[in-house]
């Protein structure tokens, strides 16, 4: 991987180079000077940092990567085709002569017919960028890689630096940089400033007085440190975190659109999250597990209780929107697709794929076959019930539970064999005889002359899967026989069960599934012979889950008998599409899945018909099979089939009548044993299917396809590595492409998203976007290093953390210096913190911290939300969760598309759709309003206001608490004046409208009411 | 504080944080200081701003439209029952359609007979537009309005054509065509928000999201206004005397102004701290809005406001809501359908039941606007645009409803720069396809913004790493149907 891209870098240039001397020279990249002789560009000007930005921005749109849209068949984003000869003579770009190049002639042009960009494109070259293009080519017009694609590598550091450790080289970048600007930073931040910043950003709580109190007192010299690690450890980190990454991954626990429909379980997966998070697992393994998860072979398992993590991790996958009886599902599933890749590519990429669905980027070297490789390996997956909490113990207990069962068989045995000899008079034993002669095995597939025809798609009668997918444990490793389900209401064993695809194999609700391989339909219906209890049949048309009325209804089916029965699927309606068939045990209740522990299936067949069903063969069975031999083998467990049926025509006729009573305390205890693997929780994530490779969508439409299928592989740009694996849906090897240390962008997006997060903007400022039309680094060098350090130290998110918190940059007080104010008003450079208002999440949880109402227990369901008379529309959740969310923290509330909670979405809080790695800031009236007359606010600082009085206190003592607990410090002696004056003026108000009795706490009630709208609380400085 | 040393201080991000307060550039003026609040302003480099760094002033031509009044008929009104008369249906009443024409697949599939409109046709007006006996009042206004015949969608489905009509895309997050607007041009109330939905009783499939902001900022989304006492969300003082309130609001005031004392320059928190005076006055301006049963007692019965039908006098109240947000300088006002007995406008079944109780809850409201508008010269100034997500088809679903039908449907245009008493594009004698002048959803939208003043092309945002427009890559002004 990174072989193919040395090819493009220099040896001993670093891309970041020409950037680093026009600091040096206190060049300031804009606004640039106007002046003819332009004091200021720089002599060679730098293709990434100032080239490229006037190409991408004017040229590309015509002449970039797109073919599609490419005029007169030139391409200026590479050296090769930018300087070759022009379809009408002249070259765009001779290297070293600008005087010659076509390129500048046009962009410097006031002709219409020749000026570039054509006037129909409302764009004009500034003379700046005139003579920035002039001299680069003058200097030989070096195109590079883009910045990004470029892998990090540690940049050279002074030797005192090389132990000095990462937060020592952040403010010696940071510092080297403002040096540069000559620039004075501001001082450092008072500790009460500092530890409010380091607790809401690491925890997204307030810290409490006495920990403020605590550091205040604290004279050591890691006081500082001390209070860093004690946040890092707290299960609050992880709670903060989570939400950042569900900001990127469009967390949601209900699909939008007509009815608003549940994601079954999403919360298991935000549970994950703070787990992760907390235990600091390394960023490349939370990757892995978000790609291929499921795939793992040896999973990683939570710390407590040992379960499987691993296979919550594509649960993101699954919360994309869902539409309520699309017309057409091919489309859904294109939708759907698009929206996985849209965001995946951004979350661990920083890249766009999503643009390449209908044509080549425009501006990043993304071929619309990256998009359709991605696309294929998505299509590849399917989606499957992934249980929560497997352990490893688990497949011991299987295996136990098949030992019980050979054990009850065993007394049920020897019960027949005592029969047998009581019987033996009675029967003759004549030789087997042989079938009259073997029946031809009826063919696969076959057509009628009259039309009609049928598929058989599986018969496990034979002893084998025949092809399909068993997942999961519920349906084992092949179809069993001669096992059977405990009947407790029947006093006597009545049958055994002939061989077929079945849950009889250990025992009813064990998770799993029986798939069959992909297949088009070409039939009218699809017939599946099943017997069973809650349980289901589907067929799965283009990857679609959401089956149901008006038009889907038809293709699932309840197994609801006990005999075997045939269901029938009318799928006319889909010909031509791709689809598989799922024996699920369990069921869907308005898409939810879950799996009652009574659940079973058993499945003798799948045909495909049309015209009239085929009739399957009836298995015929050798007669005057000796019985004990056959009870012999059958508690051996080696019966063949003929043997099974002489069994079950003896328990038919009675002859044999094994009763369980005798068994009671083993089947007893076997069932139990079951339901120690039972497991109740799901989420909906991927399992593997057959590999499917995609065509290209021509111009991104369903319906027209390249002729050639894309094979799967990683993004262009990043991995041309052609032994991409092309086996399953290829997810595991995308996985470790992402992962690779050498893909130049997994570890700077993430520690870029880390600093993004700390400091309120990222080293790159558009956090999702490291292609061309995203930001440049304004450090470039500390991004790299960081990024190389992240991987070093084992993709450890919080040591990064860690050392970027501990920095003097992240100390800095708010208050900025006036010099650097207008030397860098847009504060680039880190001259000071920047104030930040505090995102929706943690002021509800601020409030809800400090009135003492938060209820810090973790995890679990979702607290329903809260439902105001202006939350409208279908889908609307029967119940109205409470006005306080009971007190739990903002993650814990339900985020449902189509209900989201008001407060959070005016305080900024994405809408799920795609990823949101910088939220807006914005300032709207609904803000304070909402601060101002929301109930849940007032009704919060009337509790406050009862703590406050519910201990004797003077009215200075009060206030300093209110002070202490919502800003982290003392009151001035002016704030208190001023406070005791509102109090004093309320009281007054009250006093004279006749209100003695309740004087005391509506004054506080007002006064903390008043604290929870003063900027002061709602933003961090 | 002058606002060329602020430009100075700001980023553009901080910049654009600015703008995004609410009330549009106007607002963002009045923060800076240097112009009073409700100085209308219809060009300055701030708007370019605002507008993400799209080319030229905005607007980038002189405006037709103030205002937009979009009437949403939620559901899908059947064109071959209201504005598109099919004599041919009558004539093939109960034959299979089948043998007419090539039968697309519908929602339901469960394809009926040809289906003859319940409903007489006549023509109206000095302009002779043929309507149906389903809206006898807005017959009485056609020579006002331009009928379009030949509109077509891209989904078949609700909630994805509610999200292509609204945002132009039919996927959900997407920012709603208010939003737009209100993104280019802000909103020349400071005391109101630009972009209202007014609520009469049923949200369309694909929810709330239909009048969101998506990736522009959350301060271009609609403000739903229900009917009643409490219109918008919080609005209210739960103090129960203003004393209280405004007591609190002025100590507020002072221990912020403190808070900047401290710091000094904090763009952030100055405007958080203006964004109160804002939602102070709100807490006024939008009863005062609500009240509208100071209007003549003639002005209330045109809209309807005396009707046996409750749903028709609650249409009315909205209707003439809308009117007085117009009057207040809102630019776009978006109603919703009220909730009468079936659902919506989607007559799957019992068409003629279900389309005449909507239309009854409809009709004489929207007439009233049209003629309270025009007798006010307002109409020469706002755009009112009435449509559905879709039609239906010209043949049964079952034997009495009408599917989904994507493929043609009607709907009309009144008031500033349209040409009135027109009727634009054509169908096929079933109504069942267009064949003269289709009309997209996109050329509905960038019509629209034409009238205002705005170029499709160059209302721009940049997100996902492009310049992203409500028209996507398409759209066409409706030349046809402009003066």
């Amino acid at each position: 991987m990174a072989k193919a891209i040395k090819i493009f870098s220099w040896p001993y240039l670093r891309w970041w180079m020409p950037l680093v001397v026009l600091l040096a020279a206190g060049f300031v990249v804009k606004p640039w000077g106007r002046e003819k002789n332009f004091p200021g560009l720089p002599e060679t000007p730098d293709y990434n940092y100032h080239i490229r930005p006037i190409l991408s921005a004017n040229c590309y749109v015509c002449h970039g990567p797109d073919s599609s849209s490419r005029e007169a068949n030139l391409r200026l984003d590479n050296f090769a085709d930018a300087t070759a000869p022009l379809e009408d003579g002249g070259f765009a770009i001779v290297p070293g002569n600008a005087a010659r190049s076509e390129l500048l002639r046009r962009v410097s042009s006031h002709d219409p017919d020749l000026q570039m960009p054509p006037p129909k494109a409302k764009k004009v070259l500034s003379e700046t960028e005139i003579e920035l293009l002039r001299r680069w080519i003058d200097k030989g017009a070096e195109w590079k890689t883009h910045w990004s694609f470029i892998p990090p590598e540690k940049p050279r550091l002074p030797r005192k630096l090389k132990k000095a450790g990462a937060t020592a080289v952040v403010d010696y970048f940071i510092e080297k940089e403002l040096e540069n600007r000559g620039l004075t930073p501001s001082p450092e931040a008072d500790k009460n400033v500092q530890i409010r910043r380091l607790s809401y950003l690491l925890t997204g709580l307030p810290p409490t007085p006495e920990e403020v109190s605590a550091f205040l007192s604290d004279s050591s010299d890691n006081a500082y440190e001390k209070v860093v690690d004690r946040l890092l450890d707290s299960p609050h980190f992880g709670e903060r975190w989570a939400r950042h990454w569900m900001d990127l991954v469009r967390y949601a626990e209900s699909m939008g659109h007509e009815f608003d429909y549940n994601v079954g379980g999403a919360w298991h997966y935000r549970d994950y999250l703070i787990r992760a998070f907390n235990e600091d697992v390394p960023y490349n393994q939370l990757v892995v597990e978000h790609l291929a998860g499921d795939m793992l072979t040896s999973p990683r398992l939570s710390s407590a209780q040992g379960f499987n993590e691993s296979v919550i991790g594509t649960a993101f996958f699954y919360m994309g929107e869902g539409k309520h009886s699309p017309v057409s599902i091919k489309q859904e599933e294109a939708d759907r697709i698009d929206n996985m890749i849209d965001v995946t590519s951004k979350t661990f990429q920083g890249l766009t794929v999503g643009c390449a669905r209908c044509h080549d980027h425009k501006f990043d070297p993304i071929p619309t076959t990256d998009y359709y490789a991605m696309y294929g390996m998505l299509e590849s997956a399917r989606f499957t019930p992934q249980p929560i909490g497997q352990t490893a113990a688990d497949e011991e207990i299987l295996a136990m539970l098949d030992r019980q069962q050979t054990a009850i068989r065993q007394k049920l045995g020897e019960q027949m064999m005592e029969s047998l000899d009581k019987l033996k008079p009675l029967t003759p034993l004549l030789p087997p005889t042989p079938l009259p002669q073997t029946p031809t095995p009826k063919p696969k597939e076959q057509m009628s002359e009259e039309g009609n025809s049928y598929k058989i798609l599986g018969d496990f009668r034979k002893g084998d899967f025949d092809g399909w997918y068993s997942n999961g444990f519920a349906f084992g490793d092949k179809p069993v026989g001669g096992k059977f389900l405990p009947d407790t209401n029947s006093c006597c064993l009545t049958a055994v069960s002939p061989p077929s695809a079945s849950m009889r194999k250990y025992g009813p609700g064990i998770h799993g599934a029986l798939r069959s391989p992909n297949f088009t339909i070409n039939h009218d219906f699809i017939e599946v012979r099943a017997a069973g209890k809650n349980s289901i049949i589907r067929t799965v048309i283009d990857n679609f889950q959401l089956i149901q009325w008006p038009i889907y209804g038809d293709i699932s089916k309840t197994i609801e008998s006990e005999e075997m029965t045939n269901y029938r699927m009318d799928v006319a309606m889909w010909k031509g599409h791709k689809a598989y068939i799922e024996i699920l045990p369990g069921l869907f209740d308005r898409h939810t899945y879950s799996l009652p522990s009574d659940a079973w299936a058993e499945v003798e067949y799948a045909t495909a018909w049309t015209g009239t069903s085929p009739e399957m063969e009836v298995p015929r069975f050798l007669a005057n099979i000796d019985p004990a031999v056959a009870v012999r083998n059958w508690m051996a467990g080696t019966a063949t089939s003929d043997e099974l049926h002489r069994i079950n025509e003896l328990l038919k006729n009675k002859k044999i009548q094994p009763s369980f009573k005798s068994v009671k305390k083993e089947v007893e205890s076997w069932y139990k044993l079951t339901q120690k693997v039972y497991r109740p929780g799901y989420i909906i994530g991927f399992t593997e299917g057959d590999s499917v490779f995609s065509p290209v969508f021509i111009r991104g439409k369903v319906g027209q396809y390249s002729e050639f299928t894309v094979p799967h592989q990683f993004l262009y740009a990043i991995s041309k590595d052609e032994k991409f694996s092309q086996k399953g849906s290829g997810r595991m090897a995308w996985a470790a492409a992402v992962t690779d240390p050498s893909n130049p962008l997994t570890s700077r997006v993430m520690v870029n998203r880390i600093w993004h997060y700390l400091f309120g903007r990222g080293i790159v400022e558009t956090v999702d976007n490291f292609g061309l039309q995203g930001k440049l680094p304004t450090h470039p060098e500390l991004l790299d290093y960081l990024a190389v350090n992240f991987v070093e130290e084992g993709w450890s998110m919080k040591k990064t953390i860690r050392h970027l918190v501990l920095s003097q940059a992240f100390r800095r007080s708010s208050e900025v210096i006036s010099p650097n104010e207008n030397a860098d008003p847009e504060n680039l450079s880190w001259h000071h913190f920047p104030v930040r208002r505090l995102e929706a999440e943690a002021i509800r949880d601020g409030i809800l911290a400090i009135s003492g109402c938060l209820d810090s227990a973790m995890f679990g369901h979702s607290v329903p939300i809260h439902l105001t008379p202006f939350m409208t529309g279908r889908g609307r959740p029967d119940v109205s969760g409470p006005l306080d969310g009971s007190g739990r923290r903002s993650i814990y509330l339900a985020i449902r598309r189509n209900f989201l909670s008001p407060m959070m979405l005016v305080f900024d809080m994405p809408m799920p759709f795609s990823t949101f790695g910088n939220r807006n800031v914005t300032n709207v009236p609904a803000q304070s309003l909402t601060l101002m007359n929301d109930p849940f606010v007032q009704e919060e600082a009337g509790y406050w206001a009862e703590k406050l009085l519910s201990t004797p206190a003077s009215q200075e003592a009060r206030i300093r608490s209110v002070y202490q607990q919502a800003f982290s410090r003392e009151p001035t002696e002016e704030e208190k004046l001023q406070a005791e004056n509102f109090l004093e003026k309320q009281a007054d108000y009250y006093r004279s409208k006749g209100r003695e009795a309740e004087v005391e706490r509506q004054v506080w009630s007002d006064y903390c009411h008043t604290i929870f709208n003063l900027k002061e609380f709602i933003h961090l400085l | 504080m002058k606002s060329h040393t602020c430009n100075h201080r700001m980023s553009r991000r901080e910049m654009l944080t600015l703008c995004r307060n609410g009330f549009g550039s106007v607002a963002l003026l009045g923060l800076m200081g240097s112009i009073p609040f409700g100085t209308k302003l219809l060009a300055t480099t701030e708007k370019i701003a605002a507008a993400g760094g799209g080319t030229g002033l905005i607007p980038h031509f002189p405006a037709k439209a103030r205002s937009i009044i979009f009437l949403y008929m939620d559901g899908g009104i059947s064109q071959v029952d209201s504005f598109d008369p099919k004599p041919r249906l009558a004539k093939e009443n109960g034959q299979n359609p089948y043998e007419k024409f090539e039968v697309q697949a519908t929602q339901f599939n469960n394809i009926g007979k040809i289906l003859k409109s319940p409903w007489d046709f006549r023509q109206y007006g000095d302009s002779g537009i043929w309507v149906s006996d389903l809206f006898p009042h807005i017959a009485t206004c056609v020579d006002d309005i331009a009928v379009i015949r030949s509109m077509v969608s891209d989904f078949p489905e609700h909630t994805n054509a509610n999200y292509f009509l609204h945002t132009g895309i039919g996927i959900q997050g997407r920012p709603s065509m208010g939003a737009w607007i209100n993104y280019g041009l802000g909103s020349e109330n400071e005391d109101l928000p630009g972009y209202v939905v007014l609520d009469g009783g049923l949200t369309p499939p694909g929810g709330l999201d239909n009048f969101k902001s998506g990736f522009l900022p959350a301060s271009f989304q609609a403000s739903i206004f229900n009917s009643g006492e409490m219109p918008l969300a919080n609005i209210r003082p739960l103090e129960n005397e203003s004393a209280i309130q405004d007591q609190k609001l002025r100590f507020m005031q002072q221990m912020d102004q403190r808070l900047l004392g401290k710091i000094g320059h904090a763009d952030q928190i100055e405007s958080a701290i203006s964004n109160y005076e804002l939602a102070y006055r709100m807490q006024a301006s939008v009863p005062e809005l609500a009240a509208i049963a100071g209007e003549t007692r003639a002005t209330q019965n045109l809209y309807g406001l005396f009707s046996d039908d409750p749903n028709t006098r609650s249409y009315g109240a909205q209707c003439l809501l809308a009117r007085r947000l117009v009057e207040r300088g809102v630019r776009f006002i978006e109603l919703t359908c009220p909730r009468v007995k079936a659902d919506r406008w989607d007559q799957h079944q019992g068409l003629k039941e279900g389309h005449e109780l909507n239309a009854h809850a409809v009709d004489q409201p929207i007439a009233g606007l049209l003629k309270d508008l025009k007798s006010r010269g307002l109409l020469e100034e706002t755009l009112v645009v009435f449509a559905c997500e879709f039609g239906r088809t010209p043949f049964a679903q079952g034997t009495d409803g009408r599917d989904h039908n994507p493929s043609a449907f009607s709907i009309w245009l009144a008031g500033a720069g349209i040409k009135a008493g027109t009727v634009y594009g054509m169908t096929d004698e079933y109504g069942y396809n267009v064949v003269e002048n289709k009309t997209t959803i996109h050329d509905l939208h960038a019509t629209m913004l034409h009238l205002l003043g705005v170029d499709h092309e160059r209302l721009t945002y940049h997100f996902s790493g492009r310049d992203i427009r409500l028209t996507d890559v398409h759209g066409q002004v409706i030349k046809g149907i402009l003066t």
